[in-house]
């Protein structure tokens, strides 16, 4: 009897284990829209996200005024005349890890990750598809995708006498470390 | 006569190479050396930022938006990455709290420790789970 009931509560406290979801609050993204004329690179590291193990449940959720850049111009231009963050503060993802199935996040290992989801960007919400990597390593899951957008997709528009200077199409890299709790 | 033009010729250059320099210190200033060395616009306690956020964000994104911001709290937690520092401030029986983002170079990390009090000035980006104050400099003597 007291094997049942200390099993049945094991198989309790394992759902609420893998019930649990990892949160990340200082993810870093970041993106490069330079060409060989200028070198333009925004950095955000106080990025939160949620990742829900059980369900591949993916969420981001940013600031854009904390994107960092190395000439405070960049940033200005950036703020203002591109992403408007005045008006829209925020910028956000939330979508699924696709193949969440395939997926052991209690075993180290290093997993390919589909994952497709709707991006907002500058009020502008458009779907997302694109591969990337889950890794486990001793209880901390990191993730990390790449993936291109174009800025005309979410209505920013590029003036034509800078638009040498920036690329038609931002690569942005996402690099995402959740901690166990 | 010859003297006088020589004179304009030379004050002209100096003007335009003082000119040049103010513009191209403006345009490729650095942007975080300004935070450690400016005044702060606000001070105001770690738990006190929070509340005004979480009653009403529009209204305190008005008020702290770009804003320097120097805020008082007491450690929660410090993490440390290859690209800089994270110091969270946050109250034990608050759920949110103020996360500040440092630059390696910006911050000792021995001078925050979990639990104590410490004033940090940083640039308020907004509000997520947390208020988020970017490119901190640990504002020196602390007061409690």
């Amino acid at each position: 009897m007291k094997i049942i009931i200390s099993l049945l509560l094991l198989l309790g406290l394992l759902q609420v284990v893998q019930a649990q979801k990892l949160v990340s609050k200082n993810s870093h993204i970041w993106f490069t829209a330079g060409t060989s004329l200028e070198d333009i690179e925004g950095h955000n590291r106080l990025v939160v996200s949620i990742l829900d193990p059980a369900t591949g449940d993916l969420a981001f959720n940013l600031l854009v005024k904390s994107f960092d850049f190395k000439a405070a111009l960049l940033q200005e231009h950036f703020n203002e005349n591109y992403m408007e963050s005045d008006k829209y503060p925020k910028s956000s993802f939330k979508g699924k890890i696709t193949n969440a199935g395939s997926i052991n996040f209690k075993k180290d290992g290093m997993y390919p990750a589909e994952v497709s989801g709707d991006l907002t960007i500058h009020n502008v919400t458009k779907p997302v598809t694109t591969k990337g990597t889950i890794e486990v390593k001793g209880g901390t899951v990191t993730a990390k995708a790449e993936f291109f957008v174009k800025p005309s997709d979410y209505s920013i528009t590029i003036p034509a006498v800078v638009g040498d200077k920036i690329a038609k199409e931002v690569e942005i890299t996402v690099d995402a470390s959740y901690s166990p709790n | 006569m010859m003297k006088t033009k020589y004179r304009y010729i030379l004050a002209f250059v100096i003007l335009a190479l003082l000119a040049a320099v103010l513009v191209w210190k403006y345009t490729f200033r650095k942007s975080d050396i300004s935070v450690a060395s400016q005044k702060a616009d606000v001070e105001i306690a770690a738990s006190k930022l929070l509340q005004a956020f979480e009653t009403d964000e529009n209204a305190a994104n008005a008020l702290y938006l770009d804003k320097i911001v120097l805020v008082s709290g007491i450690v929660e937690s410090i993490s440390e990455d290859s690209l800089g520092v994270s110091v969270y401030l946050k109250e034990s029986d608050a759920v949110g709290g103020v996360i500040c983002s440092f630059d390696k170079s910006a911050i000792d990390v021995s001078m925050a420790k979990k639990g104590l009090p410490l004033s940090i000035k940083g640039i308020c980006t907004g509000y997520l789970m947390d208020v988020v104050l970017n490119k901190c400099s640990l504002e020196s003597g602390v007061k409690n």
